[in-house]
C-alpha cells in the first residue's frame, strides 16, 4: 500500500518486479536505471549474493514533484527468483502497489515460469493483497534468445488473463521502459482513487506517467 | 500505515551509525582544512562542533533515498570541496544503508519463519491434544460398550438359568406328586384304621373282654399289618421327597458365586437325580463315577454346565436310551463324560453348537445360550469342553477340568 505522509508531504509508491530465477528482474531494474530520467532518481542499490544472484532484493528509488509541491516517490524492487528465498520473497512483496512478473520467454522455462506465477498469486494472498484487484504486468523477457516461444503463442495462452502482456529484452532494453509505463499506467487510478492526484495534486494520468520516466512533457 | 521493518526511512542518524563519528569529522575537517559539523534537517548536530553564532557558515546539502536528510557545514570554506565531501557522505549513506536494510530484512524473515515455526508448533500441539483427548474418549466409550455387553451377558446367562430351572420345575413337581399322592392316601387308610381301633377299644370298654371273634370280625391283624406296611411306605416317600429337596438345596447353590472345594463324583450324582426327573422313563441313567481328587471350583457354575448337557442328552432322545455319565483322571485333567445314544448332531452344525443363540429347538425350548454358557463357564475354569457326535447313533460330551496344584 503506498503511503502518504502529510507532514514531509509526500507519496511512496511501491513496485516489485516478481518472476522466477534468473528471468532478468535484476536486469530489467538496470536498464530502467539507463533509461529512465524523471526528476529523482537514486542509485541501485542491489544485496546480491555471489554470482549475481539476488539475495535479498534490489532497490531502485525515482520520484519527481507535483504541481502542489508533493513529492511522489517510487520504490522499485526485484524479488529474489530462487524457490529457497521465499519468505523474502514475501516480505518484500509486502504492501505492493503494482507488480510487473517477470517470465523466463525460453521454451524450457514454461514450467518455471507458471510455478512463480503461482507462488505470487499465494503470496499475495498470504500478505494481504487483493490479487484480483492488484495492478499486474506480464512481460516476456530475453526475447533475443533462439528457442523461445513465440509471441502468438504467449498470446493465445495469456489473451483470456485481464493483465496487459508486454515483450522484452531487458538485456538490451527493447520492452523495458514500455513494461514499466505499463504498470504505471495500470497504478494511477488505484492512487488517484486514494490521494487525488489529478484533484489535489493536479498531476492527470499522462503527467503522471511521464513524470515518473522523465519525458520531454513533464508534470508541471 | 506506516512501513514496517526494512522499509522505513531511515534519518541521517541511523545512516552513520557503526561510524566512528570522531574520527570522521576529524578525517573530514583535516580534508576541508576546517572543521566541519553534520547536522539533521532541523538544525540539530550530529557530527563535530555547532557553528559559533555570527560565523559566516556554507552548507551542502546531503540526500538519502532522493531526499535531503542533513546537511554539511562549515566556515570560510571551499565550496567544491565541500561538495565533494558531501558526495562521500552520501556513499557512506548508502553502504549504511545497504547494511541496515539487508539485516532489517533479515531479522523480519527470521522472524516471519519464526511465527510459522511457533504456529506450526501451536497447531500440532493442538492436534496433539485434540488426539488425545479422542482416545480418552474412545477409552470411555469402549469401557461403557464393555460394561453394557458384560450386563447384557449376565442378563442372557440368568434367562439361560431360568429357561432350565423352569424345565426343571414341572419335572420336580411330578416327582414329589408322586409319593405325596400315595403318603395321603395311606394316610387316609390310616385314619380309617384309627376310627377301627376305637370301635374296637369301645367294644373293650363295655362288653369287658372281648371274645377272640371280635379281633377276628374286626380283622385287626390285617389292619396292623398293613398299618405297619402303609407306615414304612410312607416313610420311604417321605425319604424320597426329601432326596429331591436336598438335591435342589445342592443346586440352588447356581447363585452362590464362591468357590468351594468339592469331589465332582458328589455333584454329578446330585445333579443326575435332578436331572432324572426329567426322563419320565425315556431314559436310563449310568454312574460310572471313577475316583477324584477334590477340585476348587465354582460349584454352582459347574452344576449348571452338568444339568444343561443332561438336559440336552434327554433332549435328544428319539426312543428310550440311555444316558451315561462316566468320570475319570486322564493325562492330570479330570475328564466328565456325558453321552447319550440320541439321533446325534449331523456334521454341519456340529462346529456351530457352541455359538450364541444357536438352537435347533423350537421356540421358547431355549435361548440357545445353553452351550455357549457352559463352555464359558468351562473356559473360565481353565478347561475346555469337547463334543463327538454320530448321527443315529448318539453324543459324547467332555468335559476337561484341570487337577489344582494342591
Ligand atoms: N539473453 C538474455 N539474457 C538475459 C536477459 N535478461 C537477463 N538476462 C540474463 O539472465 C541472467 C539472470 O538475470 P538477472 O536479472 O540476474 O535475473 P533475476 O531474475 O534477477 O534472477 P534472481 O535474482 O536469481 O531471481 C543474467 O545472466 C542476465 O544477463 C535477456 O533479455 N536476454
Ligand atoms: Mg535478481
Amino acid at each position: 500500500m503506498a503511503e502518504c505522509d502529510e507532514v514531509s508531504r509526500k507519496i511512496t509508491i511501491k513496485l516489485v518486479y516478481y518472476g522466477p530465477a534468473l528471468s532478468g528482474k535484476t536486469t530489467n531494474l538496470m536498464r530502467l536505471h539507463d533509461l529512465l530520467a524523471p526528476d529523482l532518481k537514486g542509485q541501485i542499490m542491489a544485496l546480491e549474493t555471489h554470482d549475481d544472484r539476488t539475495l535479498f532484493f534490489d532497490l531502485l528509488p525515482l520520484g519527481f514533484r507535483t504541481p502542489s509541491d508533493w513529492l511522489i516517490k517510487f520504490k522499485l524492487y526485484t524479488v529474489p527468483g530462487q524457490v529457497v528465498h521465499d519468505a523474502t520473497r514475501k516480505a518484500v512483496l509486502s504492501r505492493a502497489d503494482g507488480v510487473v512478473f517477470v517470465a523466463d520467454s525460453q521454451r524450457s522455462q514454461g514450467l518455471n515460469n507458471s510455478e512463480s506465477f503461482q507462488n505470487l498469486e499465494d503470496n499475495a494472498r498470504r500478505v494481504g493483497l487483493a490479487f484480483e484487484r492488484l495492478p499486474l504486468v506480464v512481460q516476456f523477457n530475453k526475447r533475443d534468445l533462439p528457442d523461445i516461444v513465440s509471441e502468438e503463442q504467449m498470446r493465445a495462452r495469456w489473451g483470456a488473463t485481464p493483465w496487459p502482456l508486454t515483450f522484452a529484452c531487458a538485456l538490451s532494453g527493447p520492452g523495458v521502459a514500455q513494461t514499466f509505463r505499463s504498470l504505471a499506467d495500470a497504478v494511477y487510478p488505484h492512487l488517484d482513487e486514494r490521494f487525488g492526484l489529478g484533484a489535489r495534486h493536479g498531476v492527470g494520468p499522462d503527467a503522471f506517467v511521464s513524470a515518473v520516466m522523465g519525458e520531454a512533457a513533464n508534470a508541471a | 500505515m506506516q512501513p514496517k521493518g526494512f522499509e522505513r526511512a531511515l534519518g541521517v542518524g541511523e545512516l552513520l551509525s557503526g561510524i566512528a563519528r570522531e574520527t570522521l569529522a576529524a578525517e573530514l575537517g583535516r580534508a576541508l582544512g576546517r572543521p566541519i559539523s553534520v547536522t539533521t534537517p532541523s538544525g540539530e548536530t550530529l557530527l563535530g562542533e555547532p557553528a559559533e553564532p555570527g560565523e559566516t557558515v556554507r552548507r551542502v546539502p546531503l540526500r538519502y533515498d532522493l531526499e535531503v536528510v542533513g546537511y554539511l557545514q562549515a566556515s570560510a570554506c571551499d565550496e567544491g570541496r565541500l561538495r565533494a565531501l558531501g558526495g562521500i557522505l552520501e556513499l557512506f549513506f548508502l553502504a549504511s544503508a545497504r547494511y541496515f536494510l539487508a539485516s532489517e530484512l533479515h531479522q523480519e524473515v527470521v522472524q516471519a519463519d519464526f511465527h510459522e515455526l511457533a504456529h506450526k508448533h501451536q497447531l500440532l500441539a493442538h492436534s496433539e491434544a485434540r488426539y488425545k483427548a479422542l482416545a480418552a474418549e474412545l477409552e470411555a466409550r469402549v469401557q461403557e460398550q464393555v460394561g453394557l455387553i458384560e450386563h447384557t451377558q449376565r442378563q442372557l446367562y440368568q434367562a439361560e438359568k431360568m429357561a432350565s430351572v423352569g424345565q426343571l420345575a414341572a419335572g420336580v413337581a411330578h416327582e414329589i406328586n408322586n409319593p405325596l399322592g400315595f403318603i395321603r392316601s395311606n394316610l387316609n387308610t390310616a385314619r380309617s384304621y384309627v376310627e377301627t381301633l376305637e370301635t374296637f377299644g369301645r367294644t373293650l370298654k363295655t362288653q369287658g373282654v372281648p371274645q377272640a371273634s371280635a379281633w377276628v370280625e374286626a380283622d385287626l391283624d390285617f389292619v396292623l399289618d398293613d398299618f405297619r406296611a402303609l407306615l414304612a411306605e410312607s416313610l420311604a416317600g417321605a425319604e424320597r421327597v426329601a432326596r429331591i429337596v436336598a438335591d435342589l438345596k445342592g443346586f440352588s447353590a447356581v447363585d452362590q458365586a464362591g468357590e468351594a472345594s468339592v469331589d465332582l463324583n458328589e455333584q454329578l450324582r446330585s445333579v443326575g437325580d435332578i436331572a432324572a426327573t426329567q426322563f419320565r422313563g425315556r431314559a436310563e441313567l449310568v454312574l460310572d463315577l471313577g475316583p477324584l481328587p477334590a477340585v476348587r471350583c465354582q460349584p454352582g457354575q459347574l452344576n449348571q454346565v452338568f444339568l444343561n448337557l443332561m438336559l440336552n442328552a434327554i433332549q435328544a432322545m428319539e426312543g428310550r436310551g440311555q444316558i451315561r455319565i462316566a468320570t475319570d483322571v486322564r493325562d492330570h485333567q479330570i475328564r466328565v463324560r456325558i453321552a447319550d445314544t440320541g439321533r446325534g448332531i449331523p456334521e454341519d452344525i456340529l462346529p456351530r453348537i457352541f455359538e450364541p443363540f444357536f438352537t435347533t429347538r423350537e421356540v421358547g425350548q431355549g435361548t440357545g445360550l445353553g452351550l455357549t454358557v457352559s463352555r464359558d463357564i468351562v473356559v473360565a475354569h481353565g478347561g475346555r469342553i469337547e463334543v463327538e457326535s454320530r448321527v443315529g447313533a448318539g453324543t459324547t460330551f467332555t468335559v476337561w477340568l484341570p487337577i489344582g496344584p494342591d
